[in-house]
């Protein structure tokens, strides 16, 4: 009786945590929100927990003991269900599952074979996983993919358009176009620029300019780029007879950084011809008009100093005017030639070792007449220490310093001054010429070196200035490596000062 | 026996000017109007001096002086232009063919003009 109660108790608590056990398993099962059902050997559904009733939209008594392929696509089922037996499960397989009253919706299903301790098959565990929002979500994403394709796409021919567009205008362009990159090779060659040079694009892309030889047809565009290797601008190069280029080289800027240069080269020889025609037929014209003029000058001339016989004073007088009228003339047609020579790089220089004191003094000499005339002091200041004999163009010195004393007097008041100062400083001689009369106006200051200008309040005094005195003047002292400016006020009189570098030798 | 000039120029009033001038100093003064006619007239009348002008018709000053370089009867006789323009080019070619002086007629007169011929070949 003892052993048997003993064995009572054993078995009590062993049945307590065998109910234990099932009661937990059936929680679970009940639990679970994933569909989970057990199907027997022939596949009829033996159990369902609730996520598996609800998902399927039948009632408990709708599901169990109905076969399996009732809610599944028959074909599908059956491999799944062969698979299982085959192999003792399957794993998220995608079938369809028609819930009640639904339309077919996409799921994984998993299965689980049983066996019991004899290793028969009692069944199958069979779980589905709902596919429907992954589904939806992959389309959608699908969906916004093609979307940003289309847009990337878009955007991309729109890119590709304007880059056409960019090449073709640089295809076009009347000016020839060579694109370098960051490191001076050759990127693009426009036709244009081939034409010029007579090559092809594909000969040069890939290359520096200076990688060319002598023999290139580039030699022109090499020898620029040997001089200057900044940037320049409208430099003039000779391709061949009636083509010359204006070439600027422009660097190509990216948020600070140089990623490469422009070379434009523009077409001038057009503007060439007609600047050297223009400049021929100044020359011819001034040279016709000045036949004449000499003829007429020595007429008068011839009068003036009796030649033909006496002449009473109202005659003098009369001729006198008209000769001075044409020594203005000739005076004019002198300095358009001069300009026209300086415009076309013909106001050649001959350079001799000459004393500019003395230049100046004959200046001063040849200008006395003119000063007496109208009350005028010359004062010639001397310098402290002797001023070296120096390279210069002696006829064209004389010309520049003419000009600003000639304005000196000329523009100056009844009974005024010009004081002339020599200085010798280190390797450079310092020139001033200071008057007292008239001044420039500050608003002219700027134009007062330009060609053909005068300002507003010499005309009034003397009509006939040609206006190209100063531009000779600065040129010549310019092409002699001085300086030339000025100090004025209206009113006040003008300082002009020279500065010319003291050569010894040419 | 008085001096020969022989002025090959072709501006008229120039020419009849400086005609004038020289005749009431006492030369005997023939004029040109062109190279052919002036290198012609010198053939002829072997002058003491002349006066020549650089751009005219037909035959310019360069051309006649270097025409006279070639001839032995022509070459020696001594040559003062009368110039339009005081180009130093053209003072260089000159000076090349041997002229002997030079003066620019915008910028001088017929006195002077007496003066240089006074100083090559006396009055």
């Amino acid at each position: 009786m003892v052993i048997k109660k003993q064995e009572n108790d054993k078995i009590s608590v062993l049945l307590n945590d065998l109910n234990s056990l099932q009661s937990y398993i059936n929680d679970i099962f009940i639990f679970s929100p994933l569909p989970i059902c057990f199907i027997s050997p022939i596949g009829v559904i033996l159990e369902a927990n609730p996520a598996f009733i609800k998902i399927s939209g039948f009632s408990f008594n709708e599901i169990i003991g109905k076969s399996i392929e009732d809610f599944f696509d028959k074909r599908e089922i059956k491999q799944a269900i062969n698979d299982t037996i085959e192999k003792g499960f399957v794993e998220g397989k995608e079938v369809w599952f028609s819930p009640k009253e639904k339309s077919e919706m996409p799921i994984q299903i998993f299965t689980r074979v049983r066996i019991d301790e004899k290793r028969e098959k009692i069944g199958y565990f069979l779980s589905v996983v709902d596919l429907t929002e992954i589904k939806k979500t992959q389309r959608d994403a699908r969906r916004a993919l093609m979307n940003i394709l289309e847009d990337v796409k878009e955007e991309k021919n729109k890119a590709e358009e304007e880059k056409n567009k960019t090449l073709a205008i640089i295809n076009n362009f009347a000016d020839g176009i060579l694109v370098l990159d960051k490191n001076d090779k050759i990127l693009l060659v426009n036709p244009k620029a081939e034409s010029f040079f007579e090559v092809n694009a594909k000969d040069l892309i890939g290359k520096t300019i200076p990688e060319f030889s002598k023999e290139s047809p580039l030699l022109p565009l090499l020898e620029i780029f040997s001089k200057k290797s900044k940037e320049f601008f409208r430099e003039e190069i000779n391709i061949r007879e009636e083509l010359i280029l204006e070439i600027s080289l422009v660097s190509i800027i990216r948020e600070e950084e140089k990623i490469g240069s422009l070379i434009i080269l523009h077409d001038v020889s057009r503007e060439k011809l007609i600047e050297k025609m223009k400049s021929e037929f100044v020359s011819l014209t001034a040279h016709q008009l000045r036949t004449p003029l000499s003829a007429m000058k020595w007429s008068m001339r011839m009068i003036l100093d009796g030649e033909l016989g006496k002449i009473n004073k109202e005659q003098r007088d009369f001729l006198q005017n008209n000769y001075d009228s044409n020594e203005k003339m000739i005076h004019l047609i002198n300095d358009l030639l001069n300009v026209t020579r300086i415009e076309e790089g013909r106001f050649l220089y001959q350079l001799v070792s000459a004393d500019i004191g003395q230049i100046i003094e004959e200046v001063i000499k040849s200008h006395k007449e003119l000063a007496k005339k109208r009350k005028i002091k010359f004062e010639f200041k001397k310098p402290a220490q002797k001023v070296p004999k120096f390279m210069m163009d002696v006829d064209k010195m004389k010309m520049a310093l003419e000009n600003l004393i000639d304005n000196a007097v000329r523009y100056n008041i009844k009974g005024g001054y010009v004081k002339v100062s020599l200085e010798k400083n280190k390797d450079k001689v310092e020139i001033s010429i200071k008057d007292n009369g008239v001044g420039i106006p500050e608003k002219h200051h700027p134009r007062i070196f330009t060609k053909f200008f005068r300002a507003a309040n010499v005309i009034k005094i003397d009509t006939e200035g040609s206006g190209l005195g100063l531009y000779i003047a600065k040129n010549i002292i310019e092409a002699h490596k001085g300086k030339v400016w000025f100090e004025s006020s209206e009113g006040k009189g003008t300082i002009f000062y020279l500065v010319l570098p003291i050569r010894r030798r040419a | 026996m008085a001096k020969k000039i022989l002025i090959i120029e072709d501006e008229e009033v120039l020419t009849k000017v400086l005609k004038r001038k020289l005749v009431s100093e006492g030369y005997d003064v023939s004029t040109a109007k062109n190279g052919n006619e002036g290198l012609a007239k010198m053939k002829k009348e072997k002058p003491d001096l002349i006066l020549l002008d650089i751009v005219m018709p037909e035959k310019g000053g360069f051309e006649v002086m270097e025409e006279m370089n070639k001839d032995e009867e022509l070459k020696d006789i001594p040559i003062v232009i009368i110039s339009n323009s005081g180009q130093p080019v053209e003072f260089e070619r000159a000076r090349k063919l041997g002229v002997d002086d030079w003066l620019v007629k915008t910028e001088f007169g017929p006195q002077e003009v007496l003066d240089k011929v006074i100083k090559q070949i006396g009055k």
